[in-house]
């Protein structure tokens, strides 16, 4: 009983606590419940009535995601409107990294847990831990694509790497030439909300490969996009990557060529799926189109011909009366297409290593040799030193101090002008250029501005073409000008230099009898014929000269008479006639005399409207690598084209764009 | 005193404990409780399902007896049609078989086909998407296309015991690669269901159309499937392009696709099920 007692007490205590009647005590919670209610009641007030704004933007900057786009770049035409750069849309596989976080974390845990579980004692530090776990987790995903493609794609982790710390808003590229096979594939596939998923993407579209790359040159990406109508600066923005010009053409006309960006706001779902359709959109507008004034027939045609001799070497042709170049080749070259999207390492050091990069045209310069004699010509009949009948002797040498020799100390005998550039007599140019002085000969070639860039629409333009005289000599050099360096000036060997393109406007200069032509890369239809200084030949004179380019392509010991009479294989030119000279210069290297072919023409004689310069390089010291034989083809492929082409009966005529 | 304290804070004791057991629940029994969730409601889905067809008879039990019979005559009309459509279809599968013989080409016999009756229909503006009473009991895989009289109703999205769902294809979920009808490049169209309100018609939204394929409410362009995603084959019909105006991008066009009224109201429903399963 006792302890029942002392249960009941204890109870009874317990329950005239539990029900006491009003406790004082609890309105004190009173006031911290209504200070807490105030507390509550007031920060709502606040958010809600001060800070509408903040919260707004907030919601905003969380639910809209502003998407960058840049616009196509316009197309490239040749004169005949043909399509020489395009747009093609290329699909690829992009990641969104920002959202892989989570995944990456927990990867990063579960590797140090295996190094653990190991007892490896030389567990990678965490930086080194995240870089594995971010090539892990992307190679997943990676591996996901290789399942459904059926490819082995593997993830480059120092581009992973780049991306991660440069471009991490932006997705990053796991496969980027997809077939259309494959696109189609991976969008049923791939779930909708994976954060891998299928783009798409300008590139550039070379239909001809690598046909006049050197002259259109290629484009690099770039994230340098803006657009000024869409708001939404605050936004989380994705820009894709669009392109500038590098080279060529692309470059110099780049702000023509560029698109304009446009882009769009889009609301996302709370796992940051796109919902359709946009808020905003600004719609991306093409570049303006460009027509060149190359004709992609001819320009084969050369390029063709070029590759065969299997050596380095260049062919220009151009309008004579309006100085719109139809042909601008060198070789070797670069398929385009390869440096499109992007240009991989090994492409560019092929490219490199072949010395595909050096564009032969514009930056190439070169000893003319014989062909030089044209512009002798015109100087000795200037001067007077060399008349239309005068003739001269060729024993086979020239004697001054030592012997120059003639053609391998072959003697021509008594030799007038005409006969002497048919047959390229070295001792007649010798004693008249001799004569003439080197004065003379580089005031005549200055005249026609051999020593000058020509200022085509192209960045890269040589400026190292040497049109030597004492003066020069001593500046430069610091040594005398001798009676040798005149006598190898006349034959355009020593120090003289010029580009391929400079020769070329000097023919189409010839061609018109005026003294400079300026080429472009412009085609403009109804381009006025260009009108510059006469070059001041009497009939007679000009007649000369005219008739000894003309004795090159038909006469017996003609330089360049496969034009004319056709060869292996080469069918004869059929009533074109054609003024032509060949050249073949000596350089020293390294690795011995090496020899360039050259040939400069015009045609038709009688009415000119196309001339020509073709450059080759030997390739071998020693071998003979004569303009007649290694040039002339090039001529006679791109003068048939054009003669084709010229025959060909009247098409519809040609609607040009007006923007 | 002590001991009297510690009485009255039992209650929160006893909660806490029940949330910490709620939160040290082996995390295989919840995943069980997840995946049997479906299993445990199927009876009554397929049960509320069997009861609207009970329905159904009985509403139509209370139709006049000429009611009946002048159904009776446009079912025997509909049947006469569809066996000329059967004696064709025969046909036809010869004279493919004939082709296949002589061209040596491999049979196409890709799906097998299991008809099922929609159970349940669940719409909201964020899925669409519908349960079947089929499931593993039919051999019914994930990902199995699956078709109607209008063309594609959608793709398997989870499969149970004896259900199935369906993800339909105006579920903004749903991708798939279509080709507009006739186009001789056969170039690849990504469609997707649309966001659709619940009793709204359905759409979808297509992107990556080619800049040269015009599409306007009066003169619409088909999209059917294109075979080449390895999950539906060619030439079914998606729906129909209502709208196609140049994209974000410049590069392709972008724009509305209309669905089949139809898939709202689908009752019954074929699931193409692939012969050789794992191959995509």
């Amino acid at each position: 009983m006792a302890t029942t007692d002392i249960n009941l007490a204890d109870r009874s205590g317990s329950l005239v606590e539990s029900h006491k009647g009003y406790d004082p005590r609890i309105i004190f919670f009173y006031f911290i419940i209504a200070a807490l209610l105030l507390t509550l009641a007031g920060g709502l007030a606040y958010q809600q009535l001060s800070k509408t704004g903040e919260h707004a933007d907030a919601e905003r900057q969380q639910n809209q995601r502003r998407i960058l786009v840049p616009g196509p770049r316009g197309n490239i035409y040749d004169r005949n409107q043909k399509l020489l750069v395009g747009n093609r849309p290329r699909f690829s596989v992009r990641l969104l990294l920002d959202v892989l976080r989570p995944e990456i974390r927990r990867e990063q845990i579960r590797i140090r847990k295996n190094y653990r579980a190991m007892d490896d004692q030389n567990v990678p530090s965490p930086w080194q831990l995240e870089q594995i776990a971010r090539v892990s987790v992307v190679q997943r995903y990676l591996d996901e694509v290789n399942r459904v493609i059926g490819r082995e794609e593997r993830v480059d982790a120092r581009e992973l790497q780049r991306h991660f710390s440069r471009e991490l808003l932006l997705p990053f590229t796991l496969i980027d030439d997809l077939e259309p096979k494959e696109y189609a594939r991976l969008l049923e596939k791939l779930p909708v909300n994976s954060p891998a998923n299928v783009y798409s993407f300008s590139t550039r579209y070379y239909p001809y490969g690598s046909a006049a790359s050197h002259t259109l040159g290629y484009v690099g990406s770039t994230d340098d996009l803006e657009v000024e109508d869409l708001p939404g600066d605050d936004l989380r923005t994705f820009k894709m990557k669009g392109t500038m010009g590098r080279d060529g053409i692309e470059k110099r006309f780049d702000s023509l060529l560029q698109g304009e960006a446009g882009g769009s706001i889009f609301r996302v779902d709370p796992a940051g799926n796109r919902i359709n359709p946009a808020i905003q959109v600004v719609l991306p507008k093409q570049g303006r189109d460009l027509t060149l004034s190359l004709d992609i027939d001819l320009q084969l045609a050369a390029e063709k011909t070029l590759g065969e001799t299997e050596m380095a070497g260049t062919a220009i042709a151009m309008d004579v009366n309006t100085g719109e170049v139809l042909v601008l080749a060198s070789k070797p070259d670069y398929d385009l297409s390869q440096f499109s999207p992007r240009i991989s390492t090994a492409t560019w050091a092929d490219a490199n290593a072949r010395g595909a990069l050096f564009k032969r045209a514009i930056q190439g310069t070169y000893p003319p040799g014989s062909s030089f004699k044209i512009l002798m010509t015109i100087a000795g009949l200037r001067s007077g030193v060399i008349t239309p009948e005068g003739t001269a002797f060729c024993p086979g040498f020239f004697r001054l101090g030592r012997e120059f020799d003639c053609h391998d100390r072959h003697a021509h005998g008594e030799l007038a002008i005409e006969e002497a550039i048919e047959r390229s007599c070295n001792v007649f140019f010798y004693e008249h250029g001799y004569k003439m002085g080197p004065d003379v000969i580089a005031a005549e070639a200055r005249r026609f501005h051999l020593d000058q860039p020509t200022g085509i629409e192209l960045t890269d333009e040589t400026r190292r073409m040497i049109i030597p005289n004492p003066e020069w000599k001593r500046k430069t050099l610091k040594q005398a000008w001798v009676g040798g360096d005149t006598v190898l000036m006349s034959i355009g060997q020593g120090y003289v230099s010029v580009s391929p393109l400079s020769m070329a406007c000097f023919m189409a200069s010839v061609a018109r009898d005026e003294v400079w032509t300026q080429p472009t890369l412009l085609h403009q239809p109804n381009r006025p014929r260009q009108k510059t200084e006469s070059i001041g030949l009497t009939p007679a004179q000009r007649a000369a000269l005219v008739n000894g380019m003309e004795r090159v392509t038909t006469g017996a010991s003609g330089t360049a008479r496969i034009l004319q009479n056709g060869r292996g294989g080469l069918p004869p030119l059929t009533g074109l006639r054609i003024a032509a000279k060949t050249g073949t210069a000596q350089a020293h290297t390294v690795k011995g005399t090496i020899n360039f072919a050259w040939l400069i023409a015009f045609a038709p004689v009688e009415n000119p409207q196309i001339a020509i310069a073709i450059a080759i390089e030997g390739d071998t010291p020693g071998e003979e690598t004569g303009g007649g034989r290694y040039a002339s083809p090039v001529a006679h492929a791109i003068l048939r084209t054009w003669l084709d082409k010229k025959n060909q009966p009247a098409g519809p005529p040609v609607k040009f764009k007006t923007e | 005193m002590p001991t009297k304290r510690f009485d009255q804070a039992r209650p929160f004791l006893t909660l806490g404990l029940v949330v910490a057991v709620w939160l040290l629940l082996p995390v295989v029994l919840k995943t069980f409780a997840r995946a049997s969730f479906f299993e445990l409601t199927a009876p009554v889905t397929i049960a509320a399902s069997r009861i609207r067809d009970l329905q159904e008879f009985w509403s139509l039990r209370l139709h006049s007896k000429s009611e009946l019979i002048e159904a009776g005559r446009d079912l025997a009309r509909l049947n006469s049609s569809y066996e000329m459509a059967v004696q064709q279809n025969a046909e036809l599968r010869t004279e493919i078989a004939r082709l296949e013989n002589v061209l040596r080409l491999p049979s196409f016999q890709e799906y097998r086909y299991e008809h099922a009756r929609v159970a349940r229909r669940d719409f909201s503006g964020w899925w669409q998407r519908i349960v079947i009473r089929k499931g593993r009991n039919f051999g019914i895989p994930v990902g199995a296309p699956v078709v109607f009289t209008g063309g594609v109703v959608g793709r398997v999205s989870e499969v149970h015991l004896t259900t199935s769902v369906v993800d339909l294809i105006s579920n903004p979920g749903v991708r798939l690669a279509g080709v507009i009808e006739g186009d001789p490049l056969g170039r690849p169209i990504s469609f997707q269901g649309g966001v659709n309100p619940t009793f709204a018609p359905p759409t979808g939204i297509v992107e990556f159309v080619p800049l040269d394929i015009i599409a306007t409410p009066q003169s619409p362009k088909r999209l059917v499937t294109s075979g080449l995603g390895g999950v539906f084959p060619p030439g079914l019909s998606l729906g129909t392009i209502t709208k196609a105006e140049l994209g974000s991008d410049g590069l392709f066009k972008s724009g509305e696709i209309k669905l089949d009224e139809r898939l709202g109201s689908v009752s019954e429903v074929t699931v193409l099920v692939p012969l050789t399963p794992g191959t995509d």
